[in-house]
């Protein structure tokens, strides 16, 4: 009785995992494919949509495929519109990519750089170069970036027991809040001493690409690229993290190598987002969940397909964001985190009991 | 002995109070003080038209925050509990901008009247989360943090969208007494004047509160009557104190918890001291927001973060119920 039990749950496993063999992968594409299309979208969505000037599909082909210096609204085209949501796209990529790793690495649905206080070390430090503090003003704003993302985020993973025996999510969580809350009064103290023009800062504190040209892109890219690559790299070893600290090791897992790549990639990813668009909140958290959702827990799967969502997001948000006050800009920041939050809400609310 | 404890708290506001009229752009002397006071002359304007308001509004605002963060943390008998860090402050912060920036001209009693709505509307969210799913007390923490977040974020897309003036948004962003005056004195004082009496006749009902429901029933006390009663209180109290001077951060978090320490958990004590050191906590960071960079103005609620955040992180390593 029991062998024929066990050879019908065998025979039931082998049908299922068929279905999951054939039926999934099909279905991945399918999502792949529609990922790429929403992002094609949002790129020629945000290039067109709520400008001073007329633009038209026909000019953003006409800049793409035969560029023709003479025409303004060309030139407004590259000039403008461009880097700006090429920034936007490269924005939402690595902040989603940053906010899976940090989830994959903590085992943690809330987790994401601006939760974890990521964002707002490297805006606090950004600031207070940009203010003129002795040592840090005269280094490129990447590395003063990276710098506070690092501390601020070793000072959460280690007051918010991280590496402790066994590291309570929650706690991890509100640690992280804290640290925001010290942060950006930090941020706001030393802004407002420094001259009362503050109103710029809370646009940037905020977080905008509405300023981005070509030279922040060629700053963000190389960094990024990195940091990208570096999140494919681990992806293997958060599979096998996923399993559990014991079974990692026990399958040849370095969990060490594994923290120190990730972090690493988390560092430049998110660093490099906030020096040239300020801290844009959620983005990180959100779309990680979007994607388990419609690819599954495979990080191999889920890093691309956050990249694209993210980008796709942070795009739409951007061209949503110049609708709202026209022809004033709004933050994308603000749109970001009035999606975000709510969706934070609902997982503080759902996320399991441990 | 803890009478006494109890009595140097005022003697101490009395002599912050002293500095907070002494201290800003201009130095005055403890004799120029006392002469303006009741007899004007040229720092007349100073002292009683800019420097007393905020003082006594300083006092008014903290003691609402302390009282309200500690019948709070009395009613939900959670050490993460306060009224910023569940929402209510931002829920009342996010009314009052919204009645700001869609009628700039409507009454100004209206404004503690949203206030007090939204505050109500927050913590009605906060509670009914709470009813549904039993959180235990971090996670409620998280909740409540969550919804503040997001009601934040809503009062920030308020003021971007709405171009005004870097102090204003300010006060609404972090809390600052930055320009208040005069007109918003009655406002929390009365608030306070009839909220102060009642939190004396909630006192021994929340310490018998302390013992179980089941005793607190068997000794003559209606659990759930006082619980709402003592909730409606704080929310009440923490609305009107956001509407005079926007989201004082940790306020309501910290002084409870001092209180807690110097005086035991008779709320008897607990709650006036609770108010004392609130009323402290505004004035001091409101004296260093005036006075670290004259004449720059700080927002005082940054100041409070600044003490307030580390001590929460401490809260969090010294917890132990996870």
């Amino acid at each position: 009785m029991t062998t024929y039990g066990t050879l019908l749950n065998h025979s039931l496993n082998i049908i299922h995992s068929e279905k999951i063999m054939n039926l999934p992968y099909f279905k991945n594409i399918l999502i792949y494919f529609m990922l790429i299309a929403f992002v094609i979208a949002g790129y020629c969505f945000s290039l067109l949509a709520w400008s001073s000037f007329p633009l038209n599909m026909e000019q953003v082909c006409g800049y793409l495929f035969a560029f023709n210096g003479n025409s303004i609204e060309q030139q407004i085209l590259a000039t403008i519109r461009a880097p700006r949501v090429f920034t936007g796209l490269m924005i939402g990529a690595n902040l989603a990519v940053a906010g899976v790793l940090m989830q994959g690495l903590t085992r943690n649905p809330l987790a994401s750089p601006s939760v974890l206080g990521i964002n707002a070390g490297a805006a606090c430090l950004m600031a207070l170069s940009s203010i003129g503090v002795v040592l840090i003003s005269d280094l490129p704003s990447i590395l003063v970036a990276s710098l506070g993302g690092i501390v601020s985020g070793a000072l959460v993973m280690l007051l918010g027991g991280f590496f402790s025996a066994r590291p309570h999510p929650l706690k991890l969580v509100l640690a992280g809040v804290a640290i925001n809350a010290l942060l950006v009064s930090i941020t706001r103290t030393a802004v407002i001493l420094a001259d009362d023009k503050a109103y710029s800062v809370i646009n940037w504190l905020a977080g905008s690409i509405s300023n981005s040209d070509w030279q922040q892109w060629q700053n963000l890219w190389p960094t990024s690229l990195i940091g990208l690559l570096m999140a494919i790299y681990v992806a293997r070893n958060l599979n096998l993290l996923a399993l559990g600290n014991d079974l990692a090791i026990g399958l040849g897992l370095s969990i060490s190598m594994t923290r120190l790549v990730s972090c690493l990639s988390i560092v430049l990813l998110s660093a490099s987002s906030v020096a040239v668009a300020g801290p844009i909140g959620f983005v990180g958290m959100l779309v990680p969940h979007i994607a388990k959702k419609l690819v599954g827990h495979n990080f191999f799967l889920l890093i691309p397909a956050s990249a694209l969502l993210g980008a796709a997001l942070i795009t739409w948000a951007d061209a949503f964001s110049r609708s709202i006050a026209f022809p004033a800009e709004t933050p994308v920041g603000v749109i970001t985190a009035l999606i975000g939050t709510p969706c934070f809400v609902l997982l503080a609310i759902k996320s399991k009991q441990s | 002995m803890s009478s006494m404890k109890l009595l140097s708290l005022p003697i101490m506001l009395l002599f912050i109070g002293m500095l907070s009229l002494s201290f800003g752009a201009y130095d005055l002397s403890v004799k120029e003080i006392t002469w303006t006071l009741f007899q004007g002359g040229k720092f007349d304007f100073v002292i009683n038209q800019y420097r007393l308001p905020r003082l006594i509004l300083a006092v008014g605002v903290g003691a609402g925050l302390g009282l309200s963060g500690a019948l709070v943390q009395g009613v939900i008998r959670n050490p993460l509990a306060s009224p910023d860090l569940m929402g209510i402050s931002a829920g009342a912060g996010l009314a009052a901008t919204t009645l700001l920036v869609t009628y700039p001209d409507a009454p100004l009693f209206m404004l503690p009247v949203s206030a007090v709505i939204g505050g109500l509307a927050a913590a009605a969210i906060i509670l009914a989360i709470a009813y549904n799913s039993r959180p235990t007390p971090t996670r409620l923490a998280l909740i409540g943090i969550a919804i503040s977040a997001f009601l934040s974020s809503a009062i920030d897309f308020l003021m971007i969208i709405n171009p005004i003036e870097i102090n204003t948004a300010m006060v609404w962003l972090t809390g600052s007494l930055w320009g208040r005056n005069w007109t918003q004195v009655p406002f929390i004082w009365c608030t306070l004047a009839i909220m102060l009496p009642f939190a004396f006749w909630l006192a021994w009902r929340l310490d018998v509160m302390g013992l179980g429901e089941e005793s607190a029933t068997s000794l003559g006390i209606n659990p759930s009557k006082v619980q709402l009663l003592a909730l409606l209180s704080a929310v009440i109290l923490a609305s009107i104190s956001v509407s005079v001077c926007g989201t004082i951060s940790f306020v309501g978090l910290l002084a409870p918890h001092l209180a807690r320490m110097l005086f035991g958990h008779n709320h008897k004590a607990l709650l006036p001291s609770a108010a004392l050191l609130g009323a402290l906590m505004v004035l001091i960071a409101d004296i260093l927001a005036r006075s670290i960079h004259p004449p720059l103005e700080l927002p005082a609620g940054v100041l409070t973060a600044l003490i307030g955040a580390p001590y929460f992180v401490f809260l969090l390593q010294r917890y132990k119920g996870w």
